[in-house]
């Protein structure tokens, strides 16, 4: 199970396989390290740490986690805890007060005053007087202010921001009437809040030099890819990264770098110690950010705004190091880092955060008081998320014949939370509140501090997650082999585009990923109008091909033989492989029966159900589940197109909803692998996958040049990611709190379970829970997510995941311990979901008006500002608005987007993970025109760039990225040495349409390359490039990733900030 | 039987009548109780019939052809025609006649010619005759055992060396489903597979073949595409030359496995015969509308899924008997006969004929696919096992070149003439009514009726039909005014030859009309018992198939009283004064065998082996079919030449070999003398030289029968008292049985039976025939 392996370069060792490398491991095969997926053995269970795929890494390190997937966190926004602004030092980000209001930059040293000691929480500050709007500077308590527009813009630095900071000027010229200070922050008043105030224009000085020299710092330094042809590349041995990547800087360096302890949250308090874990928290720290009052006068629409300077306003910081986070210190829960920080979880008895993470880390004790907050409560699960490389594996335990110890009533599983009382014959269930008597051979005794003796032993007692072996009870057959299915469209489109080719060699080439042993079972089918299946039995001269010609009623041509051992059809099935493009090469089937074909696999798939992977690439033209070009009807009759264009995003009928269900039964996950150039009716096709726990993967427009390389890593990581079979999976939460409902990609059957053929690392379901009764303040409510499955070995497990936090009764704790990334991602999947049954405009409306619904309730219940003209926001949830906004001009809330294109995106949505949420809607942007000049830093990825057009020169060339897409964009004048270096080409005329990375022999490149390869394993994606230039239809794309700018999608940042402020007030008024 | 010198019965024509001189009248015609009815091989092979290169005049009114009895007159160079008296002028290239100069057909001895025709005639290139190339389509049921499925695989290798290069050849494949191969597709083994339990129709498996409209030739008539080298229909997918794809079949039968879906324990395979031959079907429909064509059905065991279905898969539930279908509890059957009835038709309609080689141990659903094989004139064979010698050599035999060759003809078209008071009643035996109505159509129905016109999708050298016929006594008042006494009839059959020329044959018949109120004489004199006996058993089992509630034993007794009241000579109510003409002498025995026999006696046989028995009684020639009535016994003794025997167990005696003749069966058996002799070697014992001869002889004569048959008969050799005696002992007249075996002499033999023998059925037959 490597991880894909980018071509050009190879991915980083993952310490982790290092390990005990797996039996079969097969060296030449697997070389590119993943340190991704290495990391997954460490603590996967389904694979033994086997990982073949170890690279050449040298010595495991200890416990610097060396390429951390969270490396990434250096340096991009996406992942940037809340911290309100540029990276002051460490301490500063949730402190409050301390910012004098005076000049903004010079400030900046002043914000640092470490943790503040602000004792409790503050939930209501104290009211504070009339803040005077302008002069004043309003402070809030803990909030950031931004300044009004009255105000000079000059206060508000920008995190990352490169170009140099129009800061340094400190008031802008533009307004004149406002004391320039405006900037910022307030002295704390009070005891309460520590508030960040917008911040000190003065840093954007420092930062920049933090940023820029010491920006991420990713350890790693990805050996070169060599590049050229992508498969080569893979199998290339990575060299080994270069020095112990994590280990020094930590911590220490962090503070020179001046990139603030990133790891705190921003809403946590930043403790300056980094430690995550510590509990005292109890700074509320609101950060605030003030928008100016002029915004919200109606009289002076926009004119304000543009005063405002953008460089002041919250914006992600990313942090550079991984940070060690506890998930319970003493006895309480420790508020996780962001989820697109790096951080090494020590499960201490909750879970790591990348199991299931909550979007409030306090409940709240009645469900009046979460209306009142206007937040969504709500667990983001990810069961078999991948876990950073120095985390300790999950632990297995096997309580023989008679299965895990559970509640009698509620069947929870036994979990640090139960208490076990009178001398520990009986346990109080954490979860219904029951009690039951100790089986007796697992009876021990209590200690003095009422823990069981044993407890610090047993993993399923100390633990937040472990794996229980399933006895035969969770069995209803024997556990699935892994049977892989193969499924591939050979219409003439697809032939003609290079996709089958495409498909056939990337199947080829990902054969040796398949696990080892009889176990595994390996099936291929093609289809045009048309279903071939093929007889891969070794007896047979060469394989027979089996073909279905009733695409109406499908049925399976042998009922044995066409799903075969891999170790009995290895020749046959390369020979086939190789075949296929060419044996229908001059095929004239235009037709393609897409739904038929799947059914037919499915038939033979279900006896033992499997993964079906399917290269589909034209629209599903005849046979069953037939589909219509609808987007084209939809052209055609304008007026209809208009009113009911969502109606498009729907799946066309309920043909294709039926048999997922019935794939779903029988335990087929299918994933679709869509390589077109034109429409083939996303919507409809994605409900397969969604429903069977598969994705979609969208290739348009397919280039047979580019688009094989990352075909063939999506399908590598597809099939050698930790992943698990005919899975149940079920979230049980404490008394009061009930789960309302789940969402993601998964068949549901009953209300409280979801089937899950298939579960793997990246998919991610939302679970929204609801109040039934209420809970006890000071007490804690836990959540336990069981997944019963079988892994890719065979063997069945449970892996029981806890979380358990306190409930509150304070507002203002809500809001403090408020975690963005998870709510956001909550409003981005449910914004998602709407698409198809809401107009556009609606759903837009929908999101902004959570996002001012949550400002309302804080201004109106928790600021401790009273103006009116300030906007006031949660320092945890300070750059709400800027995602809202992001989200409103996301692919799949604009207008202008392809059908196929928004229905890809929410498809995408449905199952995303918290830490890639983000960046799908607020990009990363790096300049690459100048990636050779470093500043002796380690880091590896530039500083990222605010995504605003003013950040943008004509001389340079950008990479952005969202995890998936990664856009190159030239402008038009860039230095053509520069591109020479780079591309291979002189002039910015000379950009190619279809792009294939290279590496040349200059350190531009080299860095380049190690650029992308560095992201390219953060996100486990190989990223789909796209080359832009200015001027020209391509950049466009770029364009309107820019989402700080005013354009046909929505206005600029500022301005949206102006907006929300004014329906604040009115709200408020 | 004053025939049986007549080595060649038939005759140049080919043709057996029941009665050879024809009463004028209905009402004279029943009194006659045996039907007037024709036996005619329509394309018998006789040396003396010319083969003409023109077509025929036909007459402008009934569309007769012109023949050796037309009136015809030189000098205004017209010609009358003989049926309808319409009086047609010769064209210009008949402008030479004269009576010195007569085209051959007008010749009197020829009553038969045959016409080649060629339907697209290229003036300038005769030669260059576009030839159909038949078309052979395997349709391999492969739900068998190894071993037997590598008897047919080599069988099949056979054949397909023995085919004819330009053949056309195609293969399916059939288990739980039905597999039709690509052998046009070089890079793979292709192979489309249909489901076997759903019904497919002709449209669905073109559609599904990716031979929809595009592919298809709309037009009957010749695959010019392929004739030319193109593949412009897609034929050339499934259908390959057989020297084009010999080898690419050969390999590909290596492969074949037996089918690969379980079998539950307790469970018939599950076998789609049904689909398997719809997709043929379909397949040639397709590719080849308007030529020759057959199917070539092997087949070993019943049909279990999906239409045709003749029993469940459940092994607990036995196939079907005759007991089941006469309680109606065959829950399967009439829905098989159904939809192989449709199949049949589609057949039809195509011109495609069904051949069915069925070798299994139970019975495999003969009885339902009758009606396919049947209708299209298909060739069936029914056998154990593929290993057998009745299918080895039937199926090699019916791919042989030259001497042997069965002559496969496609295509045929049989149009039957009349005079004016005859009505085709119908015609039983390999054909389908085209349903071409006209004057001399009765309106009783018997076999396929309510037509002047046939189609014979596949016939051969010794296919054989029955003409069955009725006077119209309408007509009758007209008849005195003309003075013609003698009757007409004419029998055109057009065909495709194996070479794939179009034929066309005629042969014209004439006969007198008698009074028969005035004297039977005549009629007596006219009087073919052999071919009346074959009638009536065909017509005896045409009725116990049609007819719910038929006795068929009675309904003969009836019929044979019948005729001895008529025609015998007696006093009234003296049995012993009872006389029969000689030319009546044999029919009572035939009779009493005839009731005997399998076709009667049904319930000794499964419905499959009615339905073969049956089948080859009504495709056979008189002769042949008299002997499946009434088998032939040799007898082979040192003291004799070999001479026929008494069907009698009389005739078995210790120092004799017999051979019988039961036409499905040979039966050698040794008497117990002759079978001690040989157990103890005596044979090869140079002073005993005459036993080895006298050994030997049966034998010879048997090989020979089994050459010229098919399909190939049973050889069973046997010893007197051994249990395969029974073969020979089930056929004899059981004159002494443990009733009445005081008088047993030494070495003779009793059947164990309580049927009557024949001396005793002759007592009862005087005794109700003179009755008043």
């Amino acid at each position: 199970m490597a991880a894909p392996v980018p071509p050009g370069a190879p991915r980083p060792g993952a310490n982790a396989r290092q390990q005990s490398p797996h039996p079969n491991f097969n060296p030449n095969f697997q070389t590119n390290p993943n340190s991704l997926a290495d990391n997954m053995q460490n603590m996967n269970l389904n694979r033994p740490h086997s990982m073949p795929n170890s690279g050449p890494r040298p010595s495991p390190f200890g416990q610097p986690p060396p390429f951390p997937q969270s490396s990434v966190t250096a340096g991009f926004p996406v992942a940037s805890p809340p911290m309100s602004r540029p990276g002051p030092p460490p301490g500063m980000v949730g402190r409050p007060a301390v910012i004098p209001a005076g000049p903004l930059q010079s400030t900046l040293p002043a914000n640092v005053p470490p943790g503040r000691p602000v004792g409790l929480p503050v939930s209501h500050p104290p009211p504070f007087g009339s803040r005077p709007p302008p002069a004043s500077l309003s402070s809030s308590t803990g909030g950031a202010v931004l300044p009004s527009s009255a105000f000079p813009s000059s206060g508000v630095s920008s995190a990352a921001a490169a170009p140099p900071p129009p800061v340094g000027a400190g008031a802008l010229p533009g307004a004149p009437q406002f004391p320039p200070p405006a900037i910022v922050s307030q002295p704390p008043v009070g005891p309460p809040p520590s508030m960040m105030s917008a911040r000190a224009p003065a840093q954007a000085p420092t930062m920049r030099s933090v940023l820029g020299s010491s920006a991420a710092s990713s350890p790693q330094t990805p050996p070169l890819p060599s590049a050229s042809s992508p498969f080569p590349a893979m199998t290339q041995a990575r060299p080994p990264p270069p020095g112990s990547p994590y280990g020094p800087q930590t911590w220490s360096m962090q503070p020179q770098q001046g990139t603030q302890p990133s790891h705190i949250p921003g809403s946590t308090h930043a403790q300056p110690p980094r430690m995550f874990g510590m509990p005292q928290q109890a700074l509320p720290n609101q950060a605030m950010t003030n928008i100016p009052p002029a915004l919200g006068q109606p009289g002076a629409p926009m004119s304000g705004s543009s005063k405002i300077d953008p460089n002041q306003i919250p914006r992600p910081i990313p942090n550079a190091t991984p940070i060690v986070y506890e998930t319970r210190h003493g006895n309480s829960a420790n508020p996780p880092p962001p989820a697109t920080s790096d951080y090494i979880v020590r499960d201490t008895g909750n879970c790591s955060p990348r199991y299931m993470r909550c979007t409030i880390n306090q409940i709240p004790c009645t469900g009046d008081l979460l209306t009142t907050s206007a937040m969504q409560l709500a667990l983001l699960v990810q069961p078999m998320s991948l876990p950073h490389p120095s985390e300790d594996p999950i632990q297995v335990v096997d309580f023989g014949e008679s299965g895990p110890v559970r509640c009698s009533r509620c069947k929870g599983y036994i979990n640090p939370f139960m208490k076990f009382i009178d001398q520990g014959r009986k346990f109080i269930c954490n979860l219904c509140g029951f009690t039951d008597d100790t089986p007796r051979d697992y009876h021990c005794n209590l200690g003095p501090d009422g823990r069981r003796r044993d407890a610090d032993e047993r993993p399923e007692l100390c633990r937040g997650t472990v794996e229980f072996v399933a006895s035969k009870e969770y069995m209803v057959r024997d556990p699935m082999p892994a049977v892989y299915f193969f499924l591939i469209d050979v219409s003439m489109n697809a032939v003609q585009t290079g996709a089958t080719a495409a498909a056939c060699s990337a199947i080829n080439q990902v054969i040796s990923d398949l696990p080892e042993g009889t176990r595994t079972q390996v099936g291929i089918a093609t289809f045009d109008s048309t279903i071939h299946f093929y007889n891969l039995k070794r007896a047979l001269q060469q394989p027979l091909m089996l073909i279905v010609p009733d695409i109406q009623d499908v049925y399976t041509p042998l009922e044995t033989d066409v799903i075969v051992q891999l170790s009995e059809c290895r020749q046959h099935l390369e020979l086939l492989l190789e075949n296929i493009p060419t044996m229908f090469q001059t095929s004239t089937t235009a037709e393609s029966c897409f739904g038929a074909a799947i059914k037919a696999a499915f038939l033979a798939m279900k006896s033992t159900g499997g993964k079906l992977l399917v290269f589909q690439s034209v629209l599903p033209s005849v046979g069953i589940g037939a589909l219509s070009s609808r987007e084209a009807e939809g052209r055609t009759n304008i007026s209809a197109s208009e009113k009911e264009a969502h109606k498009l995003l729907q799946p066309a009928d309920k043909i294709l909803k039926t048999m997922a269900i019935e794939f779903a039964e029988y335990q087929v996950c299918v994933d679709v692998f869509v390589t077109t150039q034109t429409y083939v009716d996303i919507a409809s096709i994605s409900v397969i996958p969604r429903t069977t726990g598969g994705q979609v993967y969208y290739y348009y427009p397919f280039s047979a040049v580019s688009d094989p390389a990352k075909l063939y890593n999506d399908l590598r990581w597809n099939i050698t990611r930790p992943q698990g079979f005919e899975a149940v999976m079920r979230v049980r939460c404490s008394q009061g709190i009930q789960v309302q409902d789940y969402s993601g990609n998964f068949c549901k059957r009953i209300p409280t379970d979801v089937d899950l053929a298939g579960i793997d690392c990246d998919k991610c379901i939302l679970v929204t829970l609801k109040h039934d009764d209420k809970l006890q303040d000071g007490s804690e409510c836990g959540f336990q997510c069981a997944l019963l499955y079988t892994t890719v070995y065979g063997q069945r497990r449970i892996r029981v995941t806890n979380l358990s936090l306190p409930c509150t009764n304070m507002l203002s704790n809500l809001f403090r311990s408020a975690d963005l990334d998870t709510q956001f991602t909550c409003f981005l999947k449910q914004a998602a979901i709407e698409i198809p049954t809401c107009p556009l405009l609606q759903v837009r409306d929908h999101v902004t008006n959570l996002c001012i619904n949550i400002l309302l309730s804080y201004r109106k219940f928790c600021a401790t500002v009273s103006s009116t003209g300030q906007l006031i926001l949660p320092e945890a949830l300070k750059l709400l608005p800027l995602y809202t906004l992001a989200l409103i001009k996301s692919r799949g809330l604009r207008n202008d987007g392809r059908i196929d294109d928004r229905s890809f995106w929410f498809n995408y949505v449905s199952s995303l993970s918290t830490p890639l949420a983000i960046p799908l809607v607020y990009p990363r942007m790096f300049a690459i025109h100048n990636v050779d000049t470093k500043d002796g830093d380690e880091s590896v990825l530039p500083p990222t760039i605010p995504l605003s057009s003013e950040h943008v020169c004509d001389d340079g060339i950008y990479l952005l990225e969202n995890g998936e897409d990664a856009l190159i964009y030239f402008g038009s004048s860039v230095d053509s040495s520069i591109l020479q270096q780079l591309f291979g080409f002189t002039s910015v005329d000379d950009v190619p349409t279809q792009f294939v990375m290279q590496q040349f022999s200059n350190p531009l490149s080299k860095n380049f390359n190690d650029v992308v390869n560095v992201i390219r394993q953060q996100r486990c994606s190989y990223l789909r490039f796209a080359l832009c230039k200015k001027g020209d239809p391509s950049g466009m794309a770029f364009v309107s990733c820019m989402v700080e700018d005013k354009n046909a999608n929505g206005p600029s940042y500022v301005e949206f900030l102006v907006h929300i402020h004014r329906q604040i007030q009115m709200k408020m008024s | 039987m004053s025939e049986m010198a007549n080595t060649d019965p038939e005759g140049i024509d080919a043709v057996r009548m029941t009665w050879n001189v024809w009463p004028r009248t209905k009402v004279e015609a029943s009194a006659c109780v045996i039907p007037l009815a024709v036996s005619i091989a329509p394309i018998r092979s006789h040396p003396d019939i010319p083969t003409l290169p023109y077509a025929p005049l036909r007459c402008k009114s009934c569309s007769s052809a012109l023949n050796a009895f037309a009136r015809v007159d030189f000098t205004a160079k017209i010609w009358i025609c003989p049926f309808c008296y319409q009086r047609n002028h010769f064209p210009p290239h008949y402008a030479m006649i004269s009576e010195t100069n007569l085209p051959c057909e007008l010749y009197p001895q020829y009553t038969t010619v045959q016409y080649s025709l060629q339907a697209n005639p290229d003036p300038n290139n005769p030669s260059n005759v576009p030839q159909l190339p038949p078309v052979f389509v395997f349709v391999l049921d492969t739900c068998m055992i190894e071993e037997e499925l590598g008897f047919v695989k080599s069988a099949m290798k056979q054949a397909l060396g023995l085919l004819p290069e330009h053949a056309l050849v195609g293969f399916v494949s059939f288990g739980t489903q039905a597999h039709v191969h690509e052998l046009g597709f070089s890079d793979i083994s292709k192979v489309y597979v249909f489901r076997g339990n759903k019904e497919i129709s002709k449209e669905q498996v073109l559609e599904q073949l990716g031979l929809g409209s595009a592919g298809r030739r709309p037009t009957a008539g010749y695959p010019k595409g392929l004739q030319n080298g193109h593949s412009n229909t897609g034929v050339n997918r499934f259908l390959l030359p057989a020297s084009d794809c010999e080898y690419t079949l050969n390999s590909l039968l290596d492969e074949l496995q037996t089918d690969q879906w379980p079998v539950q324990p307790g469970n018939r395979a599950s076998r789609c015969t049904g689909v398997a031959l719809s997709v043929a079907t379909g397949l040639l429909g397709a590719c080849m509308p308007g030529t020759g064509a057959r199917i070539i059905a092997l087949v070993g065991g019943p049909c279990t899924e999906g239409p045709g279905t003749i029993v469940s898969k459940d092994l607990s539930e036995p196939v079907r008997s005759h007991k089941d279908l006469d309680k109606d509890a065959a829950p399967y059957f009439k829905k098989a006969v159904r939809f192989y009835d449709s199949l049949a038709k589609q057949l039809v309609s195509q011109g495609h004929v069904l051949d069915l080689f069925a070798s299994a141990l139970d019975q495999v659903g003969v009885a339902e696919m009758k009606v396919a094989v049947e209708r299209t004139g298909g060739l069936v064979v029914l056998a154990e096992s593929f290993g057998h010698s009745v299918f080895k050599g039937s199926f090699r035999r019916m791919f042989k070149d030259g001497e042997q060759s069965l002559g496969l003809c496609f295509n045929g078209l049989l149009e039957i003439n009349c005079s004016k008071d005859i009505k085709i009643q119908g015609v039983i035996g390999p054909c389908t009514s085209l349903e071409k109505k006209g004057p001399n159509v009765s309106d009783t129905v018997i076999g396929e009726g309510s037509t002047s016109a046939w189609k014979m999708c596949g016939l051969d050298k010794s296919t054989c039909l029955t003409v069955l016929f009725d006077i119209s006594s309408t007509e009758r008042s007209n008849a005195p005014g003309t003075a013609n006494s003698q009757l007409y009839l004419q029998f055109l059959t057009s065909y495709q030859d194996p070479e794939g020329k179009r034929m066309l044959r005629v042969t014209t018949l004439t006969r007198q009309w008698v009074d028969s109120a005035v004297s039977t004489e005549e009629l007596v004199h006219g009087f073919d018992q052999e071919a009346a006996a074959v009638v009536m058993a065909r017509v005896t089992s045409l009725k116990m198939e049609m007819e719910d509630v038929f006795d068929a034993t009675r309904w003969l007794d009836r019929n044979l009283i019948r005729v001895c009241s008529k025609f015998g000579e007696y006093r009234k109510d003296d049995a012993s004064s009872f006389t029969l003409n000689p030319c009546f002498s044999l029919f009572p025995q035939f009779m009493f065998n005839l009731r005997r026999s399998q076709f009667v006696q049904v319930f000794n046989n499964s419905p499959d082996e009615t339905a073969y028995f049956r089948m080859l009684l009504n495709r056979e020639n008189i002769t042949n079919a008299a002997v499946m009535i009434q088998p032939s016994l040799i007898s082979y003794s040192f003291n004799s030449l070999p001479q026929p025997a008494l069907l009698d167990v009389a005739s078995i005696s210790a120092d004799r070999i017999l051979l019988l003749d039961a036409y499905f069966s040979i039966v050698i058996f040794h008497g117990m003398t002759i079978a001690q002799w040989r157990n103890m070697g005596y044979q090869s014992q140079p002073e005993h030289q005459a036993f080895s001869q006298l050994l030997q002889a049966p034998h010879v004569d048997a090989q020979m029968i089994i050459q010229e048959r098919f399909p190939v008969p049973r050889l069973v050799v046997c010893d007197q008292h051994g249990s395969q005696a029974r073969f020979l002992l089930a056929k004899l007249n059981p004159s002494a049985t443990y009733n009445n075996s005081i008088d047993m002499t030494a070495g003779s033999d009793i059947i164990f039976t309580d049927d009557v023998s024949l001396q005793i059925f002759f007592e009862h037959l005087q005794k109700l025939a003179v009755q008043s």
